[in-house]
């Protein structure tokens, strides 16, 4: 049976919605700022134990022998596990490359500090942190390679021998004829650009309480855990289980933003679990291991970018080279985020032909992870530094020439030159929205009055496209080639007619469970706070993925919708019974079922399931008295990937613009953000609270990357930044207020026209200060191309003090 | 990150905790806000047997004026300094120095004791109080001594406290009418522990020229630091940007060897200081003859 998912608010069988699109305060917020909520270390079950895990002081070196026998007599010293039980229990683990993956604990050798080399579970953490100091592991230290560059010389100390190279995957994509387009350019931009590892901070760490069964075999997994089928499935794999002997059982967490990556400390703590006779065995994420070993790096890299732009300012071609470090392994998929940049290779703007030279290296570093945006937002912090180098090299306005070259709103939906398309969009109406917010006249003014004093001033405007809802065919270009990401959701009535929604996915921070109630009680015309939202374990839940790559709330929406039409349909069959009519003849309507006109033939959704449950006699003969739908929905029309990686992978594309004044200190280099003004275009805003809040975080973590944040490692793979002294997030303090103005333009092919907006800002954000600190920097003719722009670095570029690593002087190659 | 095994013991009198840190067969500490200890303690950076919390300690938390010193008990939290309003109307740049540390929670729970004891290069207390002529007391087994602050750091991490010694009380002298000052510092964000930082005092003699001028710098080099010369090139001149810069010119000059970390390399960290000695001298010689609050 098909099912109509309504594309427009008012399509809904309800003429007054109460909720959605509305300002709707959060429902999950009561629970989480009075304790009511249950995450992963407010967990105690019976007979626990603790684990603790002896991680590899070195970034390369061969593990000649481990000595565990003074751990395992220690008193309170419940099971010991090293990379034996690892070759023992484990497969060789999936990755991303293929043939990038391994055991966990190490076996044979380690390759990032670190590395999981065992690991204790005993009656409490205390105690097991001490018997990992009684583990005696005897290592040969190996020479590491921590550079990419250096790690694709010949000669290179190899991070895994056996796959002879450290080149993961290098691979050239040619969409278009971009070789003519350079050839034919009035203009050439050229310019290398350095993006440092930055990450997922969430304030919750990972963690996990495993039970693994002996006898039977069955895993429990509870956690804090994004996307607890994915994990569920990956410890199947690992372990060589069939899938339904792993049940996950996901926490509500506190942020996670693509790092709960975790499953190596599921891993872990199960096979403790398991050698301690199925104990439940809880593993907590100390923030230092968090941040030198967990799920917290991503975007290591090294560009070089040309854009050609033609005699009218019209850019024609675009050519990306990227080295990109993925550090120890594929297992963290972070080649994923080298791949994502496909689906908005271009941006918003209408470039018919793009090159993108591509290599992913392995070096003695923590394996790359998943991180909010997942790989555009650096890509695009390099697409518009170079559009705003041509803007001041032919003499136009940044803001003009951009929109000299958007993609105009008739064109949707519109296949871009790496193959995606995109839904819709109005691009010059955002772009002028944020302009008048900001009052960029005003700003302009106030800026070369200022830079008249010798102040150093400058204004940024970037914009970039937010790839929504996002589909596995997107990464067929790193080894992951299906299509379609399912959610389900259950919608049910019990027989008092109280509707509860039965959902796989744990509450995150994003409010989806608010987004599910607003959705049934506008759907069934209910009191929002009469709708109960449920989460099942794994093996009970409709498939789901949960959270991930700007999805969930469309894809919910989406899900509910269906399982909404579809009681409504099994509601109406038993009214026309009753009512001695076809089901064509009954309309749900305010809440309602009955005959359109006849007052007296309505009946309450309480009736209706009342009589389902409690009256098998009035049903018709056959009818299933259950008032309950399931439905799971999946994104419409999406392609496998061709050859060039072109798919229909992600299925909208939200639209910013971002405003930002910057004023340096040119004594200290320290940045200070004056002005902060954005206007973007996510189609239906379901939530606008959400929506806003959304953007405040991806802005946070765009400062973050573009000001503060980063991963520092020195020349023997040792991290530098293992504590928040170090790698710095920013706080209320460095985060400026933004004004924010909405463009909606539904999307025509998601449930009721929302986009993925969950990623948001972080995709402009580091762009648009970039943008606004060298325009502050134009003046003096160099620009920054390394992020973070960090007060030392813009010192030494005003200063001329010395030129860093990644160089600092700019300039272009003009061909003419 | 749990601690080692170790005792924990909490006196309420100074005399049994200096009895406890003394105690020959164990190795102690003491603990006072924990700031900056119970991180050593969790990374097993710090393996002592037995912790001497200080917290139920009576008589160390006063914050009181007594001829001309303000004088703060070793277990004052900062958070008790910054709201304290003899602090800020009669000892100004403690008050400001205050403010710079950390964010509330941490100075909710850290104290003016700890800071000192603790002598993080970078810290705010012990630059403040080298520039302010600040004295420590500290009470051992052979009772009480007063150590000067300048006196008082001797290297990274490292007091002329000796062991089994309790710092007590920090006693800063007030800042008298007229007297000029700035505490300024360079953090990568908010709260952080300084790049460079300066703390300074100007006066002003009758002709209107600098004199008594103090200068220390922090987060430079393993102590915070007096510059001398630069001082000296100060003293005697009228106030100018031309010879404050040059003041700090000499004061990052004379830094031997500044430190170096991801955040801030040493010719930076060098520059820093020339940078906001130069522009603290500015701020404090403005301030200076002036009555406060103007």
């Amino acid at each position: 049976m098909t099912v109509e998912i309504p594309k427009r608010i008012d399509q809904l069988p309800n003429p007054e919605p109460r909720y959605i699109g509305k300002r709707v305060t959060r429902r999950e917020d009561a629970a989480l700022l009075t304790g009511r909520v249950e995450f992963i270390d407010d967990v105690a079950l019976p007979r626990m134990l603790h684990a603790a895990i002896l991680r590899s002081p070195f970034a390369h070196a061969r593990i000649r022998s481990i000595d565990t026998s003074e751990a395992e007599a220690m008193p309170g010293v419940e099971a010991v596990v090293t990379g034996a039980d690892a070759l023992r229990w484990q497969r060789v683990s999936g990755s991303s490359p293929d043939g990038w993956g391994g055991r966990c604990p190490a076996v044979e050798k380690v390759t990032f500090v670190g590395e999981p080399v065992a690991a204790v579970a005993a009656t409490s953490r205390y105690l097991a942190e001490d018997a990992l100091e009684r583990i005696e592991v005897d290592y040969e230290p190996l020479e590491p390679v921590v550079d990419p560059f250096a790690a694709m010389e010949e000669g290179s100390p190899l991070v895994m021998e056996a796959n002879g190279t450290n080149v993961m995957m290098h691979r050239v994509f040619t969409w278009g004829e971009v070789d003519e387009a350079f050839d034919t350019a009035a203009h050439v931009f050229t310019e290398r650009f350095r993006w440092n590892r930055v990450g997922a901070n969430p304030m919750e760490t990972f963690g996990t309480v495993c039970e693994w069964d002996p006898v039977t075999l069955e895993m429990t997994v509870r956690g804090a855990i994004q996307s607890a089928s994915f994990m569920g499935l990956g410890r199947a794999a690992t372990f060589g289980l069939p899938t339904n002997l792993v049940n996950v059982k996901a926490n509500a967490h506190g942020g996670s933003f693509g790092g709960k990556g975790g499953g190596r400390g599921i891993d872990i703590a199960a096979m403790l679990s398991r050698k301690a006779g199925g104990r439940p065995v809880k593993w907590i994420e100390d923030r230092v291991e968090y941040l030198t070993s967990g799920g917290s790096q991503a975007w290591d890299r090294h560009y070089e970018a040309a854009l050609a732009v033609d005699a009218d300012g019209r850019m024609t071609g675009f050519r990306v080279t990227l080295v990109d470090d993925l550090g120890a392994n594929g297992e963290g998929y972070g080649s994923i985020s080298a791949a994502k940049p496909l689906t908005a290779f271009t941006g918003p703007y209408t470039i018919p032909a793009a090159g993108y030279d591509l290599a992913l290296v392995a070096t003695n570093k923590l394996p790359s992870g998943p991180y909010r945006g997942m790989g555009p937002p650096p890509h695009f912090m390099v697409l518009e530094q170079l559009v705003d180098i041509a803007a001041r090299a032919l003499g136009v306005d940044p803001a003009e020439l951009r929109r000299r070259n958007f993609i105009p709103p008739e064109a949707f939906p519109y296949t871009i030159p790496s193959g995606n398309e995109y839904d819709s969009g109005s691009y010059e109406e955002v772009l002028d929205a944020a302009l008048a917010l900001a009052g960029y006249d005003d700003l302009l003014r106030w800026r070369d009055a200022a830079r008249a004093d010798g102040r150093l001033v400058g204004v940024g405007v970037a914009t970039a496209v937010e790839p929504g809802v996002f589909d596995w065919n997107a990464y067929a270009t790193v080894g992951l080639p299906q299509t379609g990401v399912p959610e389900g959701a259950t919608v049910s009535f019990d027989i008092r007619g109280c509707a509860t929604v039965r959902v796989g996915f744990a509450m995150e921070g994003q409010g989806q469970y608010t987004l599910v109630s607003q959705v049934v009680a506008d759907y069934f015309a209910l009191d929002i706070d009469s709708v109960r939202v449920i989460q099942l374990d794994t093996l009970a839940a409709p498939p789901s993925f949960g959270p991930g790559g700007s999805r969930l709330g469309v894809a919910i929406t989406g899900a509910v919708l269906g399982a909404c039409e579809r009681l409504a349909e099994k509601m109406r069959t038993v009214v026309a019974g009753l009512m001695q009519t076809t089901p064509e003849t009954i309309e749900l309507r305010g809440g309602r079922f009955g005959i359109p006109g006849v007052p007296e033939a309505q009946m309450s959704l309480a009736q209706v399931a009342g009589t389902m449950l409690a009256r098998s006699d009035l049903l018709p003969p056959g009818m299933d008295p259950l008032p309950e739908a399931t439905y799971v929905w999946t994104a419409p029309d999406r392609t496998p990937a061709d050859e060039m990686g072109r798919a229909k992978s992600y299925l909208t594309a939200a639209q910013a613009v971002h405003v930002v004044a910057v004023e340096i200190d040119p004594d200290t280099g320290q940045v200070e953000i004056v002005k902060y003004a954005l206007a973007d275009d996510c189609g239906t805003r379901l939530n606008p609270v959400v929506v806003e809040g959304q953007t405040d975080g991806g802005i946070a973590q765009g400062i973050g990357a573009a000001l503060y944040e980063q991963y520092v490692y020195d020349d023997e793979g040792q991290p530098l930044t293992a504590s928040f002294m170090d790698y710095l997030i920013p706080t209320i303090a460095e985060v400026p207020r933004s004004d924010k103005a909405a463009v909606v333009t539904p999307s025509p092919f998601t449930a009721l026209g929302a986009k993925g907006c969950g990623e948001g800002a972080i995709h402009t954000t580091p762009a648009a200060v970039m943008c606004a600190i060298n325009d502050a920097l134009a003046p003096l003719g160099v620009r920054a191309r390394e992020t973070p722009a960090t007060p030392e670095r813009l010192w030494r570029l005003i200063s001329g003090a010395g030129v860093g690593a990644s160089g600092s002087t700019g300039e272009e190659r003009e061909q003419s | 990150m749990k601690p080692a095994p170790l005792d924990h013991a909490a006196p309420t009198t100074v005399g049994e905790a200096v009895a406890l840190l003394n105690d020959p067969e164990r190795e102690a500490v003491a603990l006072a806000g924990g700031q900056s200890l119970m991180p050593m303690l969790n990374l097993r950076l710090a393996r002592p047997d037995l912790l001497v919390d200080l917290t139920r300690v009576e008589g160390l938390d006063h914050i009181r004026e007594s001829a001309g010193w303000i004088e703060m008990g070793a277990m004052a939290t900062k958070r008790a300094v910054e709201r304290s309003s003899l602090v800020r109307e009669r000892q100004p740049m403690w008050h400001e120095a205050t403010l710079q540390i950390g964010h509330p929670q941490i100075r909710n729970r850290g104290t003016v004791g700890g800071s000192m004891a603790q002598a993080d290069p970078a810290a705010e207390y012990p630059a403040a109080a080298v520039a302010l002529g600040a004295e420590v007391r500290a009470v051992g087994p052979s009772g009480e001594r007063t150590i000067p602050a300048t006196e008082f750091f001797l290297g990274y991490l490292t007091t002329a406290l000796a062991p089994g010694e309790i710092l007590t009380e920090v006693r800063v002298p007030v800042i008298p009418p007229g007297r000029g000052w700035a505490f300024r510092e360079v953090c990568r964000r908010h709260g952080d522990f300084a790049m460079a930082g300066t703390a300074v005092t100007v006066d002003l003699d009758a002709s209107g020229r600098c004199t008594a001028t103090r200068i220390a710098l922090f987060g430079v080099g393993p102590v915070p630091a007096r510059a001398v010369e630069a001082e000296k090139i100060v003293d005697g001149e009228a106030p100018g940007e031309e010879i404050f810069e040059r003041a700090g010119r000499a004061a990052a000059g004379a830094i031997d060897e500044p430190l170096a970390d991801v955040h801030a390399s040493a010719d930076y960290r060098r520059h820093l200081a020339a940078v906001l000695t130069g522009r603290a001298l500015a701020q404090a010689a403005t301030r200076a003859g002036r009555p406060e609050g103007s």
